[in-house]
C-alpha cells in the first residue's frame, strides 16, 4: 500500500518524522502557489491523485 | 477608455497616461513586477452588484476541523472549548505561498475561498446552504456537511441565546430590519489591538500569563473565602489565552517549515531562494519574539490580523500601520540601509494586498449596505503621537505611494490632519484623491481628539492614539482604551425618526406599530407638537438599539468567548477575563451610526416652512401625499423638493433644525449608558446604507419617494440639493460643534478632477481644507472622477474595471457597485473650488 511517506510531495518534520507536510504546486485562474497540508507519514495514498512515487 | 484608447495605453508614455487621467494604467506601468503580479493574482472578495465574483467558494476545511475538536471539548468553559477548536484549525489548515509573496497568512485555505463564522447566527448558516455559486464541488456533498453544521449550530449561536433572553417585543422590532442592522455580539463585530503590547510577543505573553495561573493557583491553596471562588474561573480562561497563543507560534512555523522546504527542495532561482528563507526567519521569529525589522513587523501584524479573523468576523480593520512599523522602516530604510525605499515599498504594498485579498461571507442585507467590499477597513494614518508632536514618518508617505501602484479598494486610509503636517505628506494625500482613489479622508485631529476626551473621558494622551474603529469613530489602542466588540446594531435607521413622528409610531413600509404613539400629526397645534413627537420617537428607536446591544455586549463572554483576543489584551491577561468582559476595566467607546440622517432635518424643515409658517398646505394634504407615496401629488412634491430649504446652503432656516437635532441627540446620548456606564453618542453616516435602506423607508416631505435613494453621507447634503457651492456647504456643517454635538459626521464631497490638476490645482485643495479646519469639521472625504468616465464604466463595466469611488466610509471598484449606488454617486454635486 502506497503511503504518503512514499510520496515525493511529502516532507517529513525535523521533530516529529511520523508527522509531516504534504507539498503541492497549485495553478489557479489567477495566481501560482505552493500548498501546504499536514498529513501522517504513514497514511494511506493509494487513492490520492496527488501522489507521485518516489 | 474605449477599445482605441486600450490599444494605446500600452504604447503611451506614463506622461501621456497621467495627462488623461488614465491612473490605473499609470499604475500598472510603474510598480515592480512583484506588485503587478500579486496585485493581478487577488481574487475579488468584494461582493459585486450583491452577488460574489465566480470562482469564490465558501471555505468548509475551516468549520470541519473546528466542529471536529469543539464536539470533543463539549461542556468545557466555552472559551477553552473554542481555543482548542481553534488550535486544531491553526494546526491542521492548509497554508500557502503564492509565487513572489512575502507575507504570510490567510484565513481559509486556498486564495479563492472565504470563511465565515458560524458559531454566530443561524441564520447566515442558513443562507449560505441557499447561496448559489459559493458552494464546492462536489456540491452534494458540501450541501450535507453544511446542513449537518446548520443541524448541529441551530439554537447554540450566539445569537440564538441571546435571543432566548432579549424582551421578545424588542426582538421583533429588532429583528424587522426596519430600525436598525447588525448582529448583538462579538461573532460579527471589530476590535482595537495595542500594538505596543501585542510587540512584545507571544512568548513573553505566554510567561505573563504562566505568572498570574501561578499566583492564582498559590491563593486557592490558602484560606478559604469567598473572594477566591471568583479565581476558580479564571484559570480556564488563562488557560485558553495559553493554548491559542502557543498555536498562533506553529502557525506561523508551519509557514517558516513550508518556505525552507520550497527553497531546499523546489525553488531553482537563487533570488526567491533567498527571499523564501528569510521568509523562514522571519516566520520563525514572530509572532514569538518582538520583531526586529520591517519584515517581521509587518509579519506580525499581519498574523495577528489573521489569528483575529479565525476567532471571529472582524468586519473592521482598526489601525495605525504607519505608527506601528515606522520605527522599523526608519531602521531599516535609513539606517542600516538594509533595505532600498523600492523594497520597502514592495513590502507596504504587500501589506496592502494581503488585506485586501481577505474574503468573510456576508449575508445579503451586509452586501447591500457595503457594496464592493468585505468590510469597512480603515487604517489610520498621520496625526500624532501621545506628547502631541506630529507622528507622520516615512511610512506614511510610503503607504500613500504603494496605495497608488495597487489601487486596492479596501483597506482605505483617514488620514489625522493636524496643523504641523509637513507640506511633502499633505501632498501626497492630495495625490491619492487626485487619483481616484476616494481616499485618504480627512480628519480634523485636534477636534477629535477633544471629542474622544469630551464623551468618555480618555485620558488626551491615550486619545491621542486614536484609530477609526471602523469608519469613522476614533478610539484609542491602549490598556483600557481599546474595544474589544464594537456592535454593528447599534446602527440606527435615522430617517424612521421622522417617519414615526408623522405616523404616530406607526411603521407604514413594514406594517407595524413601531415607535410610541405619539399623537396623530392633523392634530398638532404648531411645530413645537411635531417636534416633540420627532424627540419622543428619537429616544424610543436608540434606546431599544442601544438596550439590545448593551445585552449582547454582557453576555458576550457567556454566549461567544474570544480566547485569542483575550490574549493580546493587556487587561484581559492581567485579570483573567474574556477581552469582550466590560468588568475588566474598559472604559467605553459606544456610539450609535447614524444612517439616514439627514432627511430629518429637511423633512422637518419642509414642514415648518410650508404648514406652520406659510401655511401652503395643511397637514392632511401633506399627509395624504405622503400615504400616497407622492403619486398623483407630483406638482406638490417638487414644490418640497425645489423650493423647501434643504440642508447644506448655509440656510439658518434648515440649518438650525439641524443644530436643534443634534442636540436633542446629545442629550440623550448622555442618558443611554453603556455597559462601562459611559455614553452612547451619535455618528451620522451611511456606508451604502442610504440605498439598503431605500426600499425599507416610506415617502418623505423632503419630496423623497419610497424606493429612491436617501442621501449618501451624515451629513451630506442631498445629492443636487447643495446649489450655493462648497463654502456654502462648509459653512452649514460648520454650524454646531464637533466635538459635544456628536461622535462624528461624514461629509461627502465630490471635486472636479479637471480643475485639480497640476499645482494650481493641489493649492486650490489646500486652501479649502483651511476653511474646512478653521470651520472646525471633523471629516471630509472626496470623490474626483468624471462623469464622463463614471458613466462610460456604466455602459462598458469590463474596460473600467479599476475605476475607484468612495461610497460613504470606504471605496470600492465602481463596476462592483449597484446601479442605484452608481447613479447616486453621479447625481452628487461637483464642487469647483477657487
Amino acid at each position: 500500500m502506497a503511503t504518503c511517506k512514499d510520496c515525493k510531495g511529502f516532507f517529513a518534520r525535523e521533530d516529529d518524522q511520523d508527522r509531516g507536510d504534504c507539498v503541492m504546486r497549485v495553478t489557479d485562474p489567477r495566481q501560482a502557489y505552493y500548498k501546504a497540508v499536514p498529513v501522517e507519514a504513514d497514511k494511506d495514498a493509494s487513492k490520492c491523485s496527488s501522489f507521485r512515487k518516489r | 477608455m474605449g477599445q482605441s484608447t486600450a490599444r494605446t495605453e500600452k504604447e503611451s508614455s506614463v506622461e501621456e497616461l497621467k495627462n488623461r487621467r488614465e491612473w490605473w494604467f499609470v499604475a500598472e506601468k510603474t510598480r515592480s513586477k512583484r506588485l503587478d503580479y500579486l496585485r493581478k493574482g487577488v481574487w475579488k472578495k468584494g461582493a459585486i452588484g450583491g452577488n460574489y465574483a465566480p470562482g469564490i467558494k465558501i471555505d468548509l476545511t475551516f468549520p470541519q476541523l473546528f466542529i471536529d475538536k469543539w464536539q470533543e471539548h463539549e461542556g468545557e468553559a466555552i472559551m477553552l472549548q473554542k481555543a482548542h477548536a481553534l488550535a486544531h484549525v491553526l494546526d491542521n489548515i492548509p497554508i500557502f505561498i503564492t509565487d513572489n509573496s512575502q507575507i504570510m497568512g490567510y484565513i481559509g485555505s486556498a486564495p479563492h475561498n472565504i470563511v465565515w463564522h458560524w458559531q454566530g447566527i443561524s441564520m447566515v448558516n442558513e443562507e449560505i446552504y441557499n447561496e448559489e455559486g459559493i458552494i464546492p464541488e462536489p456540491e452534494e456533498e458540501s450541501l450535507e456537511i453544511l446542513a449537518n453544521l446548520n443541524d448541529y449550530w441551530g439554537g447554540r449561536t450566539a445569537v440564538d441565546k441571546l435571543a432566548r433572553v432579549l424582551d421578545p417585543e424588542d426582538a421583533v422590532k429588532f429583528m424587522s430590519g426596519a430600525i436598525g442592522w447588525g448582529t448583538p455580539t462579538s461573532a460579527a463585530t471589530y476590535s482595537t489591538k495595542d500594538f505596543d503590547y501585542i510587540f512584545k510577543g507571544f512568548e513573553a505573553i505566554l510567561a505573563e500569563v504562566e505568572e498570574r495561573m501561578e499566583e492564582t493557583e498559590e491563593k486557592l491553596q490558602g484560606n478559604p473565602s469567598p473572594e477566591i471562588l471568583p479565581l476558580y474561573d479564571k484559570l480556564p480562561r488563562w488557560e485558553a489565552m495559553q493554548i491559542v497563543l502557543e498555536a498562533g507560534i506553529r502557525y506561523a512555523e508551519r509557514y517558516a517549515r513550508l518556505a525552507r522546504t520550497l527553497a531546499e527542495h523546489f525553488e531553482s532561482d537563487p533570488e526567491r531562494r533567498e527571499e523564501l528563507l528569510r521568509i523562514a526567519e522571519t516566520c520563525e521569529r514572530v509572532p514569538a519574539k518582538p520583531p526586529r525589522n520591517l519584515q517581521e513587523s509587518l509579519q506580525f501584524d499581519h498574523f495577528v490580523q489573521v489569528l483575529s479573523r479565525y476567532e471571529t468576523f472582524e468586519g473592521a480593520w482598526p489601525h495605525r500601520p504607519d505608527y506601528i512599523h515606522g520605527p522599523y522602516y526608519d531602521k531599516d530604510v535609513n539606517q542600516d540601509k538594509r533595505l532600498s525605499k523600492e523594497e520597502a515599498l514592495d513590502l507596504v504594498g504587500e501589506h496592502l494586498i494581503r488585506t485586501h485579498e481577505v474574503g468573510i461571507f456576508a449575508p445579503k442585507w451586509a452586501r447591500e449596505g457595503l457594496q464592493g467590499i468585505t468590510g469597512t477597513w480603515v487604517w489610520t494614518m498621520g496625526g500624532v503621537k501621545p506628547d502631541g508632536s506630529d507622528a507622520c514618518n516615512d511610512m506614511t508617505v510610503a503607504y500613500m505611494q504603494a496605495a497608488r501602484l495597487v489601487r486596492v479598494s479596501n483597506p482605505t486610509f483617514g488620514f489625522r490632519w493636524h496643523p504641523k503636517v509637513k507640506d511633502e505628506v499633505m501632498r501626497e494625500c492630495f495625490e491619492c484623491i487626485r487619483h481616484g482613489l476616494g481616499y485618504p479622508s480627512m480628519r480634523n485631529d485636534p477636534v477629535l481628539v477633544a471629542n474622544t476626551v469630551h464623551w468618555y473621558g480618555h485620558p488626551v494622551e491615550e486619545a491621542r492614539t486614536w484609530v477609526h474603529q471602523a469608519c469613522m469613530s476614533p478610539c484609542p489602542t491602549t490598556k483600557y482604551g481599546c474595544q474589544p466588540m464594537r456592535m454593528a446594531s447599534a446602527t440606527a435607521n435615522c430617517a424612521k425618526m421622522i417617519e414615526y413622528a408623522l405616523h404616530d409610531g406607526y411603521d407604514p413600509v413594514v406594517n407595524m406599530q413601531m415607535g410610541p404613539k405619539t399623537g396623530d400629526p392633523r392634530e398638532f397645534k404648531d411645530f413645537e407638537d411635531l417636534f416633540g413627537a420627532w424627540v419622543k420617537q428619537m429616544e424610543w428607536l436608540r434606546n431599544i438599539l442601544v438596550r439590545t446591544v448593551n445585552l449582547g455586549r454582557v453576555k458576550d463572554p457567556e454566549f461567544f468567548g474570544r480566547p485569542f483576543l483575550s490574549a493580546i489584551y493587556e487587561r484581559a491577561v492581567e485579570t483573567g477575563t474574556d477581552a469582550c468582559d466590560p468588568s475588566n476595566g474598559d472604559r467605553g467607546n459606544a456610539w450609535v451610526t447614524g444612517f439616514t440622517w439627514v432627511e430629518n432635518a429637511d423633512s422637518l424643515a419642509a414642514i415648518k416652512k410650508f404648514v406652520y409658517d406659510e401655511k401652503k398646505y395643511t397637514m392632511d394634504e401633506v399627509l395624504d401625499a405622503l400615504n400616497a407615496n407622492w403619486v398623483g401629488y407630483e406638482e406638490m412634491r417638487l414644490d418640497f423638493v425645489k423650493n423647501a430649504p434643504k440642508w447644506g446652503n448655509d440656510d439658518d432656516y434648515v440649518d438650525d433644525l439641524m443644530v436643534r437635532c443634534l442636540r436633542e441627540v446629545s442629550r440623550h446620548s448622555k442618558e443611554n449608558r453603556c455597559p462601562s456606564n459611559n455614553t452612547w453618542p451619535l455618528l451620522p453616516e451611511n456606508v451604502s446604507g442610504n440605498i439598503h435602506y431605500a426600499n425599507l423607508v416610506g415617502a418623505l416631505p423632503n419630496g423623497r419617494r419610497l424606493g429612491d435613494a436617501l442621501y449618501d453621507g451624515g451629513i451630506s447634503p442631498g445629492p443636487g440639493l447643495d446649489k450655493k457651492g462648497p463654502t456654502a456647504v462648509l459653512k452649514s456643517c460648520g454650524k454646531f460643534d464637533h466635538v459635544t454635538d456628536g461622535r462624528a459626521f461624514l461629509l461627502n464631497q465630490r471635486l472636479s478632477p479637471t480643475q485639480l490638476s497640476g499645482e494650481k490645482g493641489y493649492q486650490l485643495w489646500k486652501a479649502y481644507m483651511k476653511t474646512w479646519a478653521d470651520l472646525g469639521l471633523d471629516h471630509v472625504q472626496f470623490n474626483m472622477v468624471d462623469d464622463a468616465t463614471l458613466r462610460a464604466a456604466q455602459k462598458d463595466p469590463e474596460k473600467y474595471q479599476e475605476v475607484i469611488v468612495r461610497v460613504a466610509g470606504y471605496s470600492a471598484h465602481f463596476v462592483d457597485i449597484s446601479r442605484k449606488t452608481q447613479d447616486n454617486i453621479i447625481q452628487r454635486t461637483v464642487q469647483g473650488l477657487g
